[in-house]
């Protein structure tokens, strides 16, 4: 038990930490996401002058919201699923079975980010269509964004959401040895599910 | 798929009305036949592998697809050059189009530089047709010369080049994603596009008021299609040569069908309350005129631009050459 | 082999894995099992790629818009609204709770929006006045799922991505069925409140009352028609519209009626990113879990099956409102779209079936779904919000189940209903 306790505590306080960084992210995200497509809108209907890149940044944008967000939402118990069985069980049995669909989420996210690995190394050949940054400046010249940088939100969130599951698993190990267990709590999640 | 030593998992990114499944057809038949039944092709045609050019070329890079079909923009995120294809009234029709692509080496001379750009991953098989010319078509009015085009909203993809195209003409490029066209020409958000006659009555554009079409054919549909390179190179010579035949026969498949296919979309067009416009050589002439900053745009900001149009642009003059000089014997 | 991974994701859902992984798993082990190695790579690339959509950025736009309404105290003011309108009426404030779903159904896409914001209000507003609180969550949930199917709707802007139909038309064709379950839920509640003597709400609302009542509605109820009106009129698209919503809903929280401060804001964006990254995963494993679908040829084999039961279009879209309910009852909405229309809508047009008819059919069929057990998410989200068991919900949600399965056999055997307006408007022929 104390074992457990010993890096539950330093990875819970780690979780907390990367993912107050990640909602932060996220929300500026949306908020950006919302500016640009008024821009596309204002700029197309307005000024009769598409612009042609704010399809891809707005994309760009949602995809990191996710990534960076959702292992919140998976923290906090956002993830839908059906816990009829698991509540039918007798407690230490119904516990167990939540482990062991952990244990099976944590393989489904491990695999899921390797596979995001070589994703992401095959977007280092792609260039964006349309995102492009003009350091002429820099004496670099107009430099294309590669898909890489997209591609890396999903496997930093898969990452992120391991850690998570890290978490929750350990939890429930000690749940099981000891239900009236001392754990580390989230002060965050009250934050933000207020209703 | 049962007693086949390989199975090749070919997939575009249409459907079955579509000239690309004519040629996986035709391929299929080919190879199938000519391998004894060593090889098999299973077709998937549609998105449910993958739904978009980078997107599906990554499949062939990876080896999760065998065989795929690309436009020309499908394409250009990873191989920027092949964008030539899509540079304006380069190619006169459909014979010097077909000459250029069928023998010698400007296929040849792409397929060495996308094999060098994608770490010997993505081999290019060949360049056949999807659909025929890309025209103008808009909603608005009927467009004789460049002059009518000033001002329309045209839909492009968000990529480069037609957009420069756009802008050439005088009229205001306006990316909208292929999924929204239809509704946005309902209400719209743009009034024009540039598609292939076929794409156009496959989405049915005309219900959505899309009347007015001219036949300026100004780029060639370019379908490129590729195989994983390991996949091919881990075959022997004879399995080799026959993929090889079996992409010839794909090819000449894909050049007859947008031929007799358009005709019907043609009427379908027709029907559903559309006109077709032919410009005239001087309105032709002026098009190409107007396109003229599009070149000096793509061979000083493409990489590889300058190579590929040099090379286009030789092979088109040389074919023309040749198919005048057959055309001149053949009509004494 | 691989055609078992359906069976294998159910036992995985029945066990409790959340979907997310569910989704990903059954197929994953299976090709994994298979030797398809490679395949497990497409099926990554498609959760990928599944979420990377251009279309599929009205979902958190909504999302948004819904969250700055809820929290800019926009929701009271239809409530209030709708009570002036038909506070007065028998059984009060469960007609108020139905028409307040309609007309905030023009503000949000989702039940679950609807449900958080009104629920929350107008449960305990309703145990006060005497209701049952197992009747007052019923009524919320039963009316919730007029969320999307009066537009905008994330359910059909999921459908038009998927199925490459007009957004515009299926948010025209979802007006009348949505009016149509409203009606169907308050002829419910005035049959019940005969019975049950139910009391009013309030004194009927003098005109003054009414008029200041509706004015103080009046911005919020103008979302809807800045929506269609900008899509109609060919300001913005669909998915552009959603972002205007959200736009549209800050402003006037903010600067109109004052009721949220800039301070407001993170707060409100992080739950909206939230709720949107789960919606989004969700979608990008259904994604994936179709590519399975397809790699299995499963959909030329059901398509087969159900062609061979036999081909009067009218049986069979009975018979697969049958499936479509029991899916429903199984799966949320957006996945079950995403996996079940590309099988079911193609053998249902080539029947004759228009396909935006036939899109409503499915939305409007699956969406009713997420009120009833034992996977009705709108059903979970009552229950927290009520306090009340999802068992006794799932029980007086029954005579208001009954209206709507009602209807939606109305809407599959009168297409007029969903092609009336897109019609009207040029979206369908
Ligand atoms: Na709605
Ligand atoms: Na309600």
């Amino acid at each position: 038990m104390t074992a457990i306790l010993t890096v539950l505590r330093p990875l819970a306080h780690l979780n907390t930490f990367l993912l107050r960084i990640g909602r932060t992210a996220a929300w500026m995200a949306m908020a950006a996401m919302v500016i640009i497509i008024m821009l596309q809108v204002v700029f197309r209907y307005a000024f009769n002058n598409a612009l042609a890149w704010p399809d891809e940044a707005a994309r760009f944008l949602m995809l990191w919201m996710t990534g960076l967000i959702a292992p919140s939402a998976y923290r906090w118990g956002g993830f839908v699923a059906i816990d009829m069985i698991k509540d039918m069980l007798p407690r230490r049995l119904g516990s167990l079975l939540g482990l062991l669909l952990l244990l099976l989420s944590l393989v489904v996210l491990i695999y899921g980010f390797r596979l995001g690995l070589n994703h992401v190394s095959s977007g280092w050949l792609f260039n964006s269509s349309s995102l492009k940054f003009p350091l002429d400046f820099l004496g670099l010249g107009l430099v294309r964004v590669k898909l890489a940088w997209m591609y890396m939100s999903l496997p930093v969130g898969l990452l992120l959401m391991s850690l998570v599951n890290v978490e929750l698993c350990l939890k429930a190990l000690a749940h099981l040895i000891d239900p009236e267990a001392d754990l580390p709590e989230d002060h965050d999640r009250v934050l933000v599910a207020v209703e | 798929a049962q007693g086949a030593d390989i199975t090749l998992r070919a997939t575009a990114n249409s459907n079955e009305n579509d000239e690309d499944y004519d040629g996986l057809v035709v391929f299929k038949d080919y190879v199938e036949k000519a391998s004894n039944g060593a090889i098999a092709v299973e077709l998937f045609i549609g998105t449910q592998l993958c739904s978009t050019g980078a997107e599906c070329l990554q499949g062939i890079a990876d080896g999760s697809i065998d065989i795929y079909i690309s436009t020309s923009g499908g394409a250009s995120g990873i191989f920027p050059y092949v964008q030539v294809l899509d540079l304006p009234y380069l190619l006169r029709d459909d014979r010097v189009a077909e000459a250029v692509l069928t023998e010698g080496p400007f296929v040849r001379a792409m397929r060495e530089q996308m094999l060098a750009d994608s770490g010997d991953k993505i081999r290019l098989m060949t360049i056949g047709n999807t659909g025929g010319w890309r025209n103008f078509a808009n909603t608005k009015r009927e467009v004789r010369s460049p002059a009518d085009l000033a001002g329309l909203k045209i839909r492009t993809v968000v990529a480069d080049l037609p957009q420069e195209l756009v802008r050439a003409m005088g009229a205001s490029p306006t990316p909208i994603p292929w999924p929204e066209l239809f509704t946005s020409f309902q209400t719209g958000v743009v009034e024009g596009t540039q598609n292939g006659i076929t794409d156009i009555m496959g989405m049915k554009f005309p219900d959505a008021g899309l009347k007015f079409l001219t036949l300026d054919g100004h780029s060639y549909m370019g379908a490129l299609w590729y195989m994983n390179n390991d996949r091919f190179m881990g075959m022997d010579a004879s399995m080799r040569r026959v993929i090889v035949d079996g992409f010839a026969a794909l090819q000449q498949a894909t050049f007859a069908s947008p031929k007799r296919k358009s005709i019907d979309a043609y009427k379908a067009f027709a029907e559903a309350g559309g006109s077709v416009y032919v410009p005239s050589m001087e309105e032709k002439a002026q098009f190409k005129e107007a396109a003229a900053p599009v070149f000096d745009w793509f061979k000083a900001n493409v990489d590889g631009g300058t190579t590929f149009y040099d090379l286009l642009v030789a092979e088109a003059a040389k074919a023309t050459e040749e198919i005048d000089a057959g055309a001149a014997l053949d009509t004494k | 082999m691989l055609f078992f991974f359906l069976p294998l994701f159910l036992l995985f859902l029945m066990i409790g894995l959340p979907v997310f992984f569910g989704m990903l798993a059954a197929p994953g082990l299976l090709l994994w099992l298979n030797g398809q190695e490679r395949d497990i790579a497409l099926l990554y690339r498609n959760v990928y790629t599944g979420m990377d959509s251009f279309p599929l950025m009205a979902i958190p736009f909504f999302m948004l818009a819904g969250e700055l309404m809820n929290r800019g105290g926009i929701t009271m003011r239809i409530v209030e609204f709708s009570q002036a309108l038909i506070g007065h009426l028998k059984g009060g404030l469960a007609h108020v709770n139905i028409l307040s779903s309609m007309l905030f159904a023009g503000l949000s896409g989702s039940a679950v929006a609807d449900v958080s914001a009104l629920g929350s209000m107008l449960i305990p507003a309703m145990e006060k006045n005497g209701y049952t609180r197992r009747f007052a969550a019923a009524v919320t949930a039963a009316s919730s799922v007029i969320g999307p199917i009066i537009p905008p709707s994330g359910i059909m802007i999921i459908y038009a991505y998927v199925m490459g139909e007009s957004v515009a038309a299926l948010f025209l064709a979802g007006i009348l069925p949505g009016i149509l379950v409203g009606v169907g839920l308050m002829i419910v509640v005035a049959l019940m409140a005969r019975q049950n003597d139910f009391p009013a709400a309030s004194a009927r609302a003098s005109w003054p009352e009414k008029g200041r009542a509706s004015l103080k509605a009046f911005y919020p109820l103008m979302t809807p028609v800045i929506i269609l009106g900008g899509i109609l009129g060919g300001v913005f698209t669909p998915t552009e519209a959603s972002a205007v919503a959200a736009v549209y809903a800050f402003i006037v929280a903010l600067f109109i009626l004052k009721t949220m401060g800039w301070a407001d804001l993170p707060q409100v964006l992080t739950k909206a990113a939230m709720t949107t990254s789960v919606v989004l995963l969700l979608v990008g494993a259904a994604m994936a879990f179709k590519t399975v679908v397809s790699l299995s040829h499963a959909p030329e084999i059901m398509a087969a099956f159900i062609l061979g039961l036999t081909d009067e279009p009218l049986l069979l879209l009975f018979l697969i409102n049958l499936l479509l309910f029991v899916v429903g009852m199984f799966l949320d909405a957006g996945p079950a779209i995403i996996i079940l229309a590309p099988i079911l809508a193609p053998i249902f047009t080539e029947l004759g079936v228009h396909p935006v008819h036939f899109a409503i059919i499915m939305s409007v069929n699956l969406t009713v779904g997420l009120a009833t057990p034992p996977m009705g998410l709108v059903l979970f989200i009552t229950s927290s919000v009520s306090g009340e068991k999802v068992e006794t919900i799932a029980k007086a949600i029954l005579p208001f189940l009954a209206v709507e399965i009602l209807v939606i056999f109305l809407i599959t055997f009168v297409p007029q209903i969903s092609l009336f307006m897109p019609q009207l408007f040029g979206f369908a022929r």
